[in-house]
C-alpha cells in the first residue's frame, strides 16, 4: 500500500473503503447463499438424520441420528469400492483429457490455414455436442447388434467380436465411458490450452533457437513453464467435473449394464437418495464428496494462490 | 378464493351436482383433509393433472377422459401428462410430497404401489365409494396391492399378462409340430430350435419380469412375509429349482446378451423390414405386443405398420405351460391407479375417477387390450384366442411381494444384476445367499 501523506486524504479513505466493496459483494454473496446456502445447509442437516420415504411424505418426523449415516456408509464395503472407482476413474480420465487436448493444442500451434480451421471446428462441434445426444452416438457405435466398432471389429478378423457386448463388464464398461468422457472434455482443455499458447512469445523461441535449443528443449524448457498456470486450471477443473460425473453413466447403463459394478459416486447418491429412499444416506455420500473435491483440488488451489502471489 | 367458490357453484352442472353429494355422503374423512371444504357440496372449478405412464393407455381413452371430464365437470379441466416407466418412483417420489404441485391423479406400477400407500402418499378410498368404484367386482390382487392397515388406497386400473409369441414356420421347419405341454417340454423346444442366427427363446439376461415364471411355476417364491418382517425366500429350494431352469434354458436357447432388459422383442420375431430373416423363434410378452408383430402392411393412414400376426401359419401364441402341464402362473403386469393425498382438488379427483371405473371406460380399455379393472366388463376384451389366452393366464398370474420396499429393489436394479449374474453362469445356491442378504433389508425399507 502506498504511503500517505497527507492527513486529510486518509480521513477520506477510511471513511468510504468500507462501505463501498462490501455494497458491491452483496449480490454475488445472496446469490451464492440463495443457490447454494440452502441446499448445502439442507444436505448438512439431513445427513445427520433419520430420512426416508416416510419423512419425506410426512408421516414420520425425521430423527436425529448422529453420525449414523457415516458410520453405516463407510463400513459398507459397496460404498469403499465406489469411492476407489471414482477417484482412479477421474485421476484417469482428467490425466488422459489433459495429455491429449495439450497435443491437439501443440497441433493447433503447428499447423496453419484450412487444416488449423477444420480442427478448430471439429473441436468446437465436438464441444458443443449436447451429452444425451453424445452418448446416444456413442451407445450406437458400440452397440452389440448393429454397431460399427463390433462391424469394424469382425471386418479385420477378430471374429470375437461378432454381438460382443461393451457394457457387460466394468472394466469394458468403463473403457466406453472413458472415450466419450475425453472425447466430450478434450475440446475444452485444447481450446484453453491454445489460447495460453497464443500467449508465447515468438522472439523468446526464436532467442531460445539462436541459443541452440532443440525442439524438445523449448517444449518443455520454454513452453511449459509459461503454459504451466493455465494447464493447472484446466486440471483442476478436469478433476472437479470428472469426479461429479453422472449423466454420461446414467445413460450408460440404461443400454444395460451391472448397475452396482459399474456405480459412481454421483450415480450412487442418486441410487441411495432416489432409488432406494434412503435421502439421509445419500446426503451423507454428497456431503463426503463435497470434501473428497476439496482433499484432491487443495494442493493445486494452494499452488494457484503461490502463483498469484508471485 | 371466494369469488371462485362462488362461479363454481353457479356453473356446477346437475351432473356435478349430483355426484359430488354422493361424494360428500361418502367420504367421511376425506373431507376433513380437503382444503376448501365446500358448503354446497359442489366441487370447486380447477385444473387437474393425471399421470398415465408409458403409451400404455391409447390416445382415444386419453381423449375420452379429458372430453368426459371437461363435460361432466364444467369450468374445469383435466390434464394428462405421459411419465416414463423407467424414472417413475424418483419422480412420484418428489412429486406427489410437494404440497402445491402433486399430480391429483397417478398411475403406478402395481409392484410399486405398496411402497407409496405405507407412506401415506395416497389419499384414503373411503369404503363407500369403494363399493361406488366397483367394490367387490374390482381385481382382489390389485386390490390388496393398494391396500394399507385396513384402508383403500389405491385402485386396480388395467391388468396385462404374459404369454409366448412364436413363429410356427419356424418351429414347423424345425420339426415341432405341436405346442410344448410342460415347462421342461418348453425347455427342451427352444434349446433344439436355437441356432447362431436364431434364438429359440429370445429373452434377455436381466430380464427378471419374466424369468420369475419360471421361480413361480416350479412353486419358489421371491419373499414371505411374517407378520410386518419381510423375507427374501431365494435361497428356497423350489425357488433355486426355478432358477437353475431358467439359467439352463437362457444359456441353451437365448443369443441374447445377459444385459438385455424386457425392451421391444418383437423385433426378434418379426421377419426384419428390409426381408432379413427373424433372429427369434419365441419371445414372452404382454397381450398388447401382438399389434406389434406380424407382416408388413399399410394402414388407413399410409404408414407402414405389422398386421397384428394376421397369418396363423406364421404367428401363434400359447400360454407358458407349468412344470405338471397346465399353464404356468406368470408375473401379472399391470397397473394402480390413486389419488394424491396432496391433491389441491380431491373432489374433482374422486370425479375422475368416477369416469375411469364406469362401465363406457372399462368397456374401453378392454376393447384396446388392457384388462379392465371390473371383472363385469372382463368378457370386452373378446373371445379371439388372444382375449382367451391372456385371461387364462391372468387368473394364473401372481404378483410380486407387496412389501413396503418393493420399489426400491425394483428402482435399485437388484433383480436385473441377480438375473445377469445368473444368465452368465454363476452357481444359483450361492448368488441366492448373497442376494437375499441384500434383499431382506431392502423389503423391509430399512
Amino acid at each position: 500500500m502506498a504511503t500517505i501523506t497527507a492527513h486529510g486524504t486518509q480521513e477520506v479513505r477510511q471513511r468510504r473503503k468500507p462501505a463501498a466493496p462490501y455494497l458491491l459483494l452483496i449480490p454475488a454473496v445472496a446469490v451464492l447463499l440463495l443457490g447454494l446456502g440452502y441446499p448445502v445447509y439442507w444436505q448438512i442437516v439431513t445427513s445427520f438424520q433419520e430420512f426416508g420415504l416416510a419423512q419425506q411424505f410426512g408421516s414420520a418426523p425425521p430423527t436425529f441420528a448422529g453420525l449414523d449415516n457415516y458410520a453405516r456408509i463407510f463400513s459398507d464395503s459397496t460404498a469403499f469400492a465406489v469411492v476407489v472407482r471414482s477417484i482412479i476413474f477421474c485421476l484417469v480420465n482428467a490425466g488422459l483429457t489433459v495429455i491429449l487436448g495439450l497435443a491437439f493444442a501443440l497441433l493447433m500451434r503447428a499447423v496453419h490455414g484450412w487444416a488449423k480451421v477444420v480442427l478448430q471446428i471439429a473441436l468446437l462441434l465436438a464441444w458443443a455436442t449436447p451429452v444425451i445426444a453424445a452418448v446416444t452416438v456413442f451407445r450406437w457405435l458400440f452397440n452389440d447388434q448393429y454397431g460399427v466398432i463390433n462391424w469394424l471389429l469382425v471386418k479385420m478378423g477378430l471374429t470375437g467380436f461378432r454381438g460382443h457386448v461393451w457394457t457387460a463388464t466394468p472394466l469394458s464398461f468403463f473403457l466406453v465411458a472413458t472415450i466419450i468422457i475425453v472425447w466430450m472434455s478434450v475440446p475444452f482443455v485444447a481450446l484453453s490450452l491454445f489460447a495460453g499458447l497464443t500467449q508465447v512469445n515468438d522472439e523468446l523461441l526464436e532467442a531460445a533457437r539462436i541459443d541452440g535449443a532443440n525442439k524438445t528443449q523449448i517444449l518443455w524448457r520454454i513452453i511449459m513453464p509459461l503454459v504451466r498456470p493455465v494447464l493447472a486450471i484446466v486440471l483442476l477443473l478436469q478433476i472437479i467435473w470428472d469426479l461429479r460425473v453422472f449423466a454420461q453413466i446414467k445413460l450408460l447403463q440404461d443400454a444395460g449394464a451391472p448397475i452396482a459394478e459399474t456405480n459412481l459416486l454421483g450415480n450412487f447418491i442418486y441410487d441411495l437418495g432416489m432409488n432406494r429412499n434412503n435421502f439421509g444416506g445419500a446426503a451423507a455420500v454428497a456431503i463426503f464428496v463435497l470434501l473428497l473435491t476439496v482433499v484432491l483440488s487443495a494442493p493445486y488451489v494452494r499452488s494457484l494462490l503461490k502463483e498469484d502471489e508471485s | 378464493m371466494k369469488r371462485n367458490r362462488l362461479v363454481a357453484t353457479t356453473v356446477a352442472s346437475t351432473i356435478t351436482l349430483a355426484l359430488a353429494l354422493t361424494a360428500c355422503g361418502g367420504s367421511g374423512t376425506g373431507d376433513a383433509s380437503s382444503p376448501e371444504p365446500n358448503d354446497t357440496g359442489a366441487a370447486e372449478a380447477g385444473n387437474i393433472t393425471l399421470w398415465l405412464n408409458g403409451a400404455d393407455t391409447p390416445d382415444d381413452l386419453r381423449q375420452y377422459l379429458v372430453d368426459t371430464f371437461a363435460k361432466e365437470n364444467p369450468g374445469s379441466t383435466l390434464t394428462i401428462e405421459e411419465q416414463s416407466w423407467t424414472d417413475l418412483v424418483p419422480k412420484l417420489t418428489t412429486a406427489l410430497a410437494d404440497k402445491a404441485n402433486s399430480p391429483d391423479v397417478v398411475e403406478i406400477g402395481n409392484t410399486q404401489a405398496p411402497t407409496f400407500t405405507a407412506v401415506g402418499a395416497f389419499r384414503e378410498i373411503t369404503p363407500d365409494f369403494f363399493e361406488e368404484l366397483g367394490g367387490d367386482n374390482l381385481l382382489q390382487s390389485f386390490v390388496a396391492a393398494g391396500d394399507f392397515d385396513g384402508k383403500h388406497y389405491a385402485m386396480p386400473y388395467y391388468f396385462g399378462s404374459r404369454y409366448m409369441f412364436y413363429r410356427k414356420d419356424l418351429w414347423t421347419a424345425a420339426g415341432i409340430t405341436e405346442t410344448p405341454k410342460t415347462l421342461a417340454d418348453f425347455v427342451d423346444d427352444v434349446k433344439k430350435l436355437r441356432t447362431d442366427d436364431l434364438s429359440g427363446f429370445a429373452i434377455g439376461g436381466q430380464d427378471w419380469r419374466n424369468g420369475i415364471s419360471w421361480v413361480f411355476a416350479n412353486g419358489g417364491e421371491l419373499a414371505t412375509v411374517d407378520g410386518t418382517e419381510w423375507t427374501s425366500t431365494l435361497s428356497d429350494p423350489n425357488t433355486i429349482k426355478g432358477l437353475e431352469q431358467w439359467q439352463d434354458m437362457f444359456k441353451g436357447a437365448s443369443n441374447l446378451p445377459t444385459t438385455a432388459k424386457d425392451d421391444a422383442y418383437w423385433d426378434f420375431i418379426n421377419d426384419g423390414e428390409d426381408g432379413s430373416p427373424a433372429t427369434g423363434a419365441t419371445i414372452m410378452a404382454p397381450a398388447w405386443a401382438r399389434w406389434s408383430i406380424g407382416d408388413l402392411t399399410t394402414n388407413d393412414e399410409g404408414k407402414t405398420v405389422r398386421d397384428g400376426m394376421a397369418d396363423d401359419t406364421k404367428f401363434d401364441i400359447f400360454a407358458l405351460p407349468g412344470v405338471d402341464g397346465g399353464v404356468a402362473p406368470v408375473f401379472a403386469g399391470g397397473s394402480n391407479i390413486a389419488i394424491s393425498a396432496n391433491s389441491q382438488h380431491p373432489q374433482l379427483a374422486e370425479n375422475l375417477m368416477r369416469i375411469i371405473f364406469s362401465p363406457e371406460y372399462q368397456k374401453m380399455l378392454g376393447g384396446a387390450g388392457l384388462g379392465p379393472a371390473n371383472s363385469e366388463y372382463v368378457s370386452s376384451l373378446g373371445d379371439d384366442k388372444f382375449a382367451t389366452t391372456m385371461i387364462e393366464t391372468a387368473q394364473n398370474s401372481k404378483l410380486t411381494p407387496a412389501a413396503p420396499g418393493w420399489a426400491a429393489v425394483e428402482g435399485a436394479n437388484v433383480y436385473e444384476e441377480l438375473f445377469q449374474k445368473i444368465a452368465e453362469g454363476g452357481d444359483v445356491t450361492a448368488l441366492a445367499k448373497e442376494y437375499d442378504a441384500k434383499i431382506t433389508p431392502m423389503l423391509n425399507g430399512k
